[in-house]
């Protein structure tokens, strides 16, 4: 164990911790043993692991020491510990997708690919992460499991769905998380919990044994302390999969190497009309942004609003499809304001769900328009900083709304059409706020760079919580 | 903004159309969530008939604002299967 003290496994970024193993300051082994140390003291305050994955880790971490003993040359995130959303098939246990129902369904029988693919680059799988039920959710609250903890302030929201995961990095537990994100589920949590996210361009990322809930809208990614950790994670991830009908024939398109370009010559413009802020948090977090980057002009996202309109629509219908078969049979085990809603779905019509589908495209081809002019737009990431755990309403300027359907008012938009976006913290006082950097498809580079430049500004950055 | 073929516009009405109105009214939900229950064989326990009833009318209503856009009759939704 004496080598792990060298380095502050808890707080020391994913690239530090590959490279102390790599030039043999610490092993793999004693690594991941400090972080299952720190899981098992800090996890229960958080809520964020489902299972702890000991006995693999370690195994793992032993072959990782075993290799560097034979001087083979380590991957580039040899023994760094991390834990994924529990919609992740993880070989031999059961996926839950935070769901009661799923607990009696088989065992998985392979890693989902982009688990395995994280591993094949040197990092050490050590748990699952809660989520929302499901993953229709943007709080990470979730009535079979128990709400996620903000690490920021336990008594708050860590945003959802996928808020095991922002709870896991932003608590200090594993400095790499995956999760997903449909409508937000990745960016809501990130900026609630003051950290980074990456959703990825729709395509990019296998989502293969991965528990799906839109077809149509799913999307994987990675969630981290800082912008190299995120790329390095995202590189490790890329590349096309046949398992996976959505994911693109494109080949790996490596970002590490380009994060200290600079964004000189990158033209960022902020998104005006919809995504206006309409809280203090919020316009403040935007302007920090777009001054950092000099981004001096608005540009209007044309039909937003109902673009959010048909991705609710589309999500509703497809969940509802998917969950028919457990609707029917298990209805009384789902959370009631989950099944509600996926019921409801499943009764909307086809032709307005066919509409919503095309109207789809042609905001695509409007959207796509915008890049030819600007690289880059900045947009909130939330409306609110993180609410109170079981807060039903924010105020959104002078109106009141409910929390759970609305976290995600600014990410639906962005999501609908695939494009990749970067969720940056900007360390307000007393909570961090999100804001999403947009690209063209298939330009996660910009986004990144964009990211990664603003914090070596020192505009944005993941804050450490008094814990 | 261009956003309609001239195809598109003529076939629509010129404002939101009588049925796009009904649609959202409380006797046409209550209808459409027992139709649809029967037709999936989705059994519907009373406690929870409310919910879903507040949510299909919200859905509708918010489809309603998807629906009222005026699309081209060659406009390709947006999956596209590849054989």
């Amino acid at each position: 164990m004496h080598e792990a003290k060298a380095i502050d496994v808890a707080w020391s970024t994913a690239a530090d911790i590959a490279a102390a193993v790599a030039a043999g300051r610490s092993t793999a082994a004693s690594i991941v043993a400090a972080a299952l140390a720190r899981i098992r003291e800090r996890g229960p305050q958080f809520n964020a692991f489902t299972v702890v994955t000991e006995e693999r880790a370690l195994a793992r971490a032993r072959a990782l020491d075993e290799a560097r003993a034979r001087r083979d040359a380590l991957p580039p995130l040899a023994g760094v510990p991390f834990a994924v959303k529990n919609l992740f098939d993880i070989a031999g246990l059961t996926t839950l997708a935070g769901a009661k129902i799923n607990r009696d369904a088989p065992p998985a029988k392979r890693d989902a690919t982009i688990i395995r693919r994280l591993e094949a680059a040197g990092a050490v799988l050590v748990g699952a992460l809660n989520m929302g039920e499901y993953a229709y959710d943007f709080t990470g609250e979730n009535m079979h499991y128990g709400p996620s903890h903000n690490p920021h302030d336990l008594k708050r929201m860590t945003g959802g769905s996928s808020g095991g995961s922002a709870a896991a990095v932003a608590g200090g537990l594993v400095p790499l998380a995956l999760g997903s994100d449909t409508n937000g589920s990745i960016r809501v949590p990130a900026s609630l919990s003051g950290l980074f996210g990456l959703k990825p361009t729709f395509g990019r990322l296998s989502r293969a044994r991965t528990f799906p809930f839109v077809a149509s809208l799913d999307h994987t990614g990675p969630l981290a302390r800082t912008t190299r950790d995120l790329t390095l994670a995202y590189d490790a991830m890329q590349g096309y999969d046949p398992d996976d009908p959505v994911c693109a024939e494109r080949p790996a398109e490596p970002v590490v190497a380009l994060l200290d370009r600079g964004v000189e010559d990158l033209r960022v413009a902020v998104a005006g009309g919809y995504f206006k802020g309409r809280s203090a948090e919020v316009v403040s977090a935007v302007d920090r942004v777009a001054a950092a980057l000099g981004a001096n002009r608005e540009i209007e996202i044309p039909e937003a609003e109902r673009a959010r309109a048909a991705a609710f629509v589309i999500t509703a219908s497809e969940g509802g499809s998917l969950h028919l078969p457990r609707l029917r049979t298990r209805a009384r085990d789902f959370d009631p304001a989950v099944r509600d809603r996926l019921i409801a779905g499943a009764m909307v019509p086809a032709s307005l769900v066919m509409k919503a589908q095309k109207f789809r495209r042609w905001y695509r081809g409007e959207v796509l328009k915008l890049f030819a002019e600007v690289d880059a737009i900045v947009a909130p990431a939330t409306p609110c900083t993180a609410p109170l755990i079981g807060q039903q309403t924010f105020m959104f300027g002078d109106t009141e709304l409910p929390v759970r359907a609305n976290l995600g008012i600014y990410t639906q938009p962005i999501s609908f059409i695939g494009l990749p976006v970067a969720a940056v913290p900007v360390p307000l006082e007393p909570l961090a706020m999100g804001v999403q950097i947009i690209a063209a498809p298939w330009r996660e580079d910009i986004v990144l760079r964009i990211a990664h430049a603003l914090e070596m500004k020192g505009v944005v950055a993941a804050p450490r919580p008094e814990i | 903004m261009k956003r309609r073929s001239n195809t598109a516009r003529k076939a629509r009405p010129p404002a939101r159309s009588a049925s796009s109105a009904k649609r959202g009214k409380p006797d046409a939900i209550d209808a459409l969530v027992t139709a649809s229950a029967q037709a999936l064989a989705l059994p519907i326990d009373p406690a929870w008939r409310g919910g879903v009833r507040f949510n299909l009318q919200l859905l509708l209503m918010v489809a309603g604002r998807v629906d009222e856009f005026p699309l081209p009759d060659d406009a390709e939704p947006a999956p596209v299967f590849h054989a």
